[in-house]
């Protein structure tokens, strides 16, 4: 098991990346062969992933490294925070595979949409263990490749439209990321990432270039995070199909950017020089007047998915906000939050793909009284919803107590003004949908029907999916004092990794 | 020394044992080229190890004898149009029958070969204006083999080349009547910063920025290089304008005096601003595709005129080794892109961009090899276009050129608008162009090959930017 050791990173990356490359090869009626194939990477990826964890649990570092560009060699490094985002993604990806499988039954160009979706998963764990700048700005822009085949996937009008404006946004912001980074390598190379920052040094002699990389990253990063004023793709690209939207939301595109943001600020420039560069509050208000402004947009909509998109500008932006407040409690909050919100989201996705593609319901108006035809559905749905407005026991409540106690530590009292303003908003837009679910009457007949099972209320692989990963939202919430529970897993990193604790 | 004249000697023979038997062209083709690709390698190994090669043509001393020289960029390119060609080759086999590809087309690609080989050795005015002529007619010839359409854009070519070679030479005789050499070794440092040698800098530089399509003088080019057959619109964008190209860099970094460099450097930086944006914005509005990717040749010529003019202006080796990286990229990702719309253009039979919809689904692998090859042009990680880039960036950052890095980055937003644009429409899945033939793999893998190579090209920045690093040494 030691030999193993020190490959396990580059191991979890093939682990999707071969399967998803044999899958582009094969031929659409191959579909038992594909099926195999994704769930072996599936299998494969996971075992690997608990065998790092193990290892990294009992201390061990684990670090790859490959000669890449002159002073920044490819680095894949395994510690307790990229664990975390590979635990997530690697786990929710097992879900989400099944549910594409479900989902996409029948459909046509299968073998391409299995194969990117490998290659999207290959590109988040790359990017969540990335040892230093260079390689994650490699990760980054490959996962932008390996997404837009899947945003455009239907081919329709709209969903190029989507796509067009999708790239534009994410190219802009892996460029302006670029540039951040080729200054910071200027100025020092790019050294792995450290607990506290490897800036420091620098803070006093270069100042104002310092601010302006610390921009261009946050701008490069909040692209994808989805940012206020960048994250005008992300509810255009909701005419993806779901488990697209799933991965988007959840195990992806936009937690890479949050992902980024907490690597950015923690493990470059660390929390003195941020706090010395005076470049947090800015960061802290952006993410606050994102929270608020997500969430009064998601009240305005009437498509679930629409509304739910909308839900993830703002919820994503809690992370960034609690990496803002540069404290300890607040950054548990923010860590815990990143895995929360991810299992939280795609479980609301995945019902809402449920809807659409059992009954044929898009719109919030026509879920009168669907909890009598799909309770199962309905109840993870409820859970979610739940969770997202952060009632216990749900692992919501948990991130957001975090959260709150953390605004507390550093003495910003308006900031749990701002969450409880949020969660009244959280509130507004999903107790009404929740509402509707159970307690009225179906009026309309169902806009577009399928029998697709004989004694279930959908497919299996529709309906397990959102099940499992509705137990998920409770237990992480029930056990979270447990030490298997990311929030326990989250006081590790900060243990660990922050200096100031 | 030997393999250096038995790269040039050898596709030379070939061409002409091509015309005498025709029926073994492509036997000879596809030898010359494998021998040639071998020979460079051997070469680039020996300078590598033994430091850059001098030869003496004719072995008489350096005033009268022609001066070749084999350092490690030039070991480096005279390997890069080597493989090409081998590529190029295969893929005009592969396609020969089906696109009726006129015979002439061997000779004269090894004849193209032959001068180009001679150009990146040579270090002698004269020497050099023999060999831009030659490559300049070899390359007139080629593009009309698309016969009567090609007739009009070959004949603008043929025009706008000859007057550059005439501008070239008109310069050259100026400094070898004021100075008496034609060597650039000798000619090193003893031009004098007068109004003779700033007409002569002048006309040498005209004309080989029209050879070059350096924008504005680029007109020529969309046209010629959208009409040739693909395989020559991949040779001619991928090598031949990079001829003139090095023969500029040659000049302003040997012979020119000192103090006229700032001013060519702004001349340069405004070139490649135009370009860069301008022709980048062209290539986003034709509405054919092969006219998208020449106007793309253009806009990426634009990084080379950009690091040449940062190299006159900063005396950083960052700049040259970013020249000479994008070159590389360039030329090995251009070839790809036009392969690659090439072979779609002829199974789906359409010209225009807006027809290629859906070839994602109907040729999954040559919209890939587009794809692949325009991710290493916009310079996304980890290709060769974004070594090139990374490189540039770190020196603009170094020299604190706030203004260019901004341009950069709005030209590779421009660089992914127009990529994008044909990828975009390759997911159209309404009433997608049904293909006239069912297509073909052997070219469009050929057409992908390529395109792997720039992407490998990344992982190998510490060998080449190594040798890259000798020369400045």
């Amino acid at each position: 098991m030691t030999a193993l050791l020190p490959y396990l990173p580059i191991l979890i990356i093939l682990s999707s990346l071969l399967p998803g490359l044999i899958i582009f090869s094969l031929k659409e009626t191959q579909i038992k062969l594909r099926t195999w194939l994704n769930m072996l990477g599936v299998t494969v990826k996971l075992i690997f992933v608990w065998l790092m964890w193990r290892a990294v649990k009992a201390g061990q570092e684990v670090t790859f490294s490959l000669p890449f560009l002159p002073g920044a060699d490819l680095v894949l490094h395994g510690d307790a925070l990229s664990l975390l985002f590979v635990i997530l993604s690697s786990i929710l990806w097992l879900a989400t595979t099944i549910y594409a499988i479900g989902y996409l039954e029948g459909s046509p160009l299968r073998s391409r949409f299995f194969g990117y979706f490998s290659l999207c998963v290959s590109a988040t764990v790359g990017l969540a263990l990335s040892g230093n700048l260079v390689t994650f700005l490699l990760f980054y822009e490959l996962l932008t490749l390996a997404t837009f085949p899947l945003v455009v996937h239907r081919g329709t009008a709209q969903s190029l439209a989507a796509a067009k404006r999708y790239l534009g946004y994410t190219l802009g912001g892996g460029v302006l990321l670029m540039f951040g980074v080729a200054l910071l390598h200027m100025l020092t190379q790019s050294p792995d990432f450290t607990p506290g920052g490897y800036l420091l040094p620098l803070v006093a002699s270069d100042r104002a270039l310092l601010q302006l990389a610390f921009v261009l990253l946050i701008a490069g990063l909040g692209v994808k995070a989805a940012l206020l004023p960048l994250h005008g793709w992300l509810p255009q690209a909701m005419v993806a199909p779901a488990p697209v939207s799933a991965l988007l939301h959840a195990v992806a595109v936009v937690k890479a950017g949050a992902f980024g943001i907490i690597r950015v600020v923690y493990d470059v420039f660390g929390v003195q020089s941020i706090q010395q560069l005076n470049v947090a509050t800015p960061l802290m208000l952006l993410a606050a007047l994102t929270i608020l402004y997500g969430s009064w947009r998601a009240l305005a909509q009437q498509d679930i998915k629409k509304r739910l998109a909308y839900s993830t500008i703002s919820q994503v932006s809690y992370v960034t906000l609690g990496v803002a407040m540069l404290g300890p409690l607040a950054a548990v909050g923010a860590l815990v939050h990143l895995v929360h919100q991810g299992v939280m989201k795609i479980t609301l996705f995945f019902c809402a793909g449920n809807y659409a593609e059992t009954l044929g319901i898009h719109d919030i108006r026509e879920l009168n009284g669907v909890g009598k035809r799909m309770p199962l559905t309905s109840l993870a749905f409820t859970v979610g919803a739940l969770g997202m407005i952060g009632i216990p026991p749900t692992a919501g409540f948990i991130s957001k107590w975090y959260l709150g106690l953390g605004a507390a530590e550093v003495d910003q009292g308006w900031l749990i003004g701002v969450f409880v303003l949020s969660g009244l908003l959280n509130a507004a837009y999903f107790l009404p949908v929740v509402y509707r679910i159970w307690f009225t009457q179906q009026r309309l007949p169902w806009p577009h029907p399928q029998q697709l099972s004989k004694k279930l209320e959908t497919h299996w692989m529709l309906l397990s999916p959102p099940l499992f990963t509705m137990l998920l939202v409770l237990l992480m919430g029930l056990f979270a004092s447990t030490d298997i529970s990311p929030l326990s897993w989250s006081e590790l990193i900060v243990e660990r990794e922050f200096s100031y604790d | 020394m030997s393999l250096a004249l038995g790269l040039v000697i050898i596709p030379l023979l070939a061409a002409l044992l091509m015309l005498l038997w025709p029926r073994l062209a492509r036997g000879l083709q596809l030898a010359a080229a494998l021998l040639c690709t071998i020979l460079a390698t051997m070469l680039l190994q020996l300078v590598q190890q033994e430091g850059s090669q001098q030869l003496f043509i004719g072995g008489w001393n350096p005033l009268l004898a022609i001066r070749w020289q084999a350092d490690s960029v030039t070991a480096l390119l005279l390997l890069l149009s080597a493989v090409l060609h081998l590529l190029v080759s295969g893929y005009a086999l592969a396609v020969q029958q089906r696109d009726k590809l006129a015979a002439a087309f061997w000779p004269l690609s090894s004849l193209l070969l032959a001068s180009l080989q001679a150009l990146w050795l040579s270090r002698d005015l004269f020497n050099l204006y023999v060999c831009l002529e030659l490559l300049g007619m070899v390359a007139v010839a080629l593009v009309t083999l698309s016969g009567d359409k090609a007739m009009r854009p070959a004949l603008h070519y043929l025009l706008f080349s000859l007057f550059a070679s005439l501008c070239y030479l008109l310069g050259v005789a100026l400094l070898y009547g004021a100075y008496g050499a034609l060597d650039l070794p000798l000619l090193q440092g003893q031009l004098q910063a007068n109004s003779l040698t700033a007409a002569a800098l002048v006309l040498i530089t005209l004309g080989l920025m029209l050879k070059a399509a350096w924008w504005p003088l680029h007109l020529w080019l969309p046209a010629a290089h959208a009409a040739a057959p693909a395989p020559v619109s991949a040779l001619l964008s991928a090598l031949v304008v990079k001829g003139p190209l090095f023969i500029l860099v040659l000049v302003w970094t040997t012979l020119a005096p000192a103090a006229f460099l700032n001013v060519a450097a702004y001349a340069f930086l405004v070139c490649a601003l135009g370009a860069l944006l301008l022709a980048g914005v062209a290539a986003l509005r034709t509405p054919y595709s092969k006219t998208l990717v020449a106007y793309s040749t253009v806009a990426q010529l634009g990084y080379a005129m950009l690091a040449l003019a940062l190299m006159l202006s900063f005396n950083l080796p960052v700049f040259t080794a970013a020249l000479w990286l994008f070159v590389m990229a360039h030329a090995l990702a251009k070839a790809a892109c036009f392969l690659s719309i090439g072979e779609m253009q002829q199974t789906l039979g359409v010209k225009k961009v807006a027809q290629l919809k859906g070839a994602s689904q109907t040729m999954p692998l040559a919209m890939f090899a587009f794809a692949v090859a325009g991710g290493s042009l916009i310079g996304l990680p980890p290709s060769g276009g974004f070594l090139a880039k990374w490189v540039m960036l770190l020196g603009l950052w170094q020299a604190q050129q706030y203004f260019l890095l901004l341009v950069l980055l709005v030209a590779t937003l421009v660089s992914a608008a127009y990529i994008f644009r044909v990828v975009v429409l390759a997911f159209d899945r309404a009433e997608p162009t049904a293909p006239d033939f069912s297509p073909q793999l052997l070219p469009q893998w050929l057409a992908l090959l390529p395109a792997l190579a720039v992407w490998a090209m990344a992982f190998f920045s510490m060998p080449l930017l190594a040798i890259l690093q000798q020369e400045l040494s």
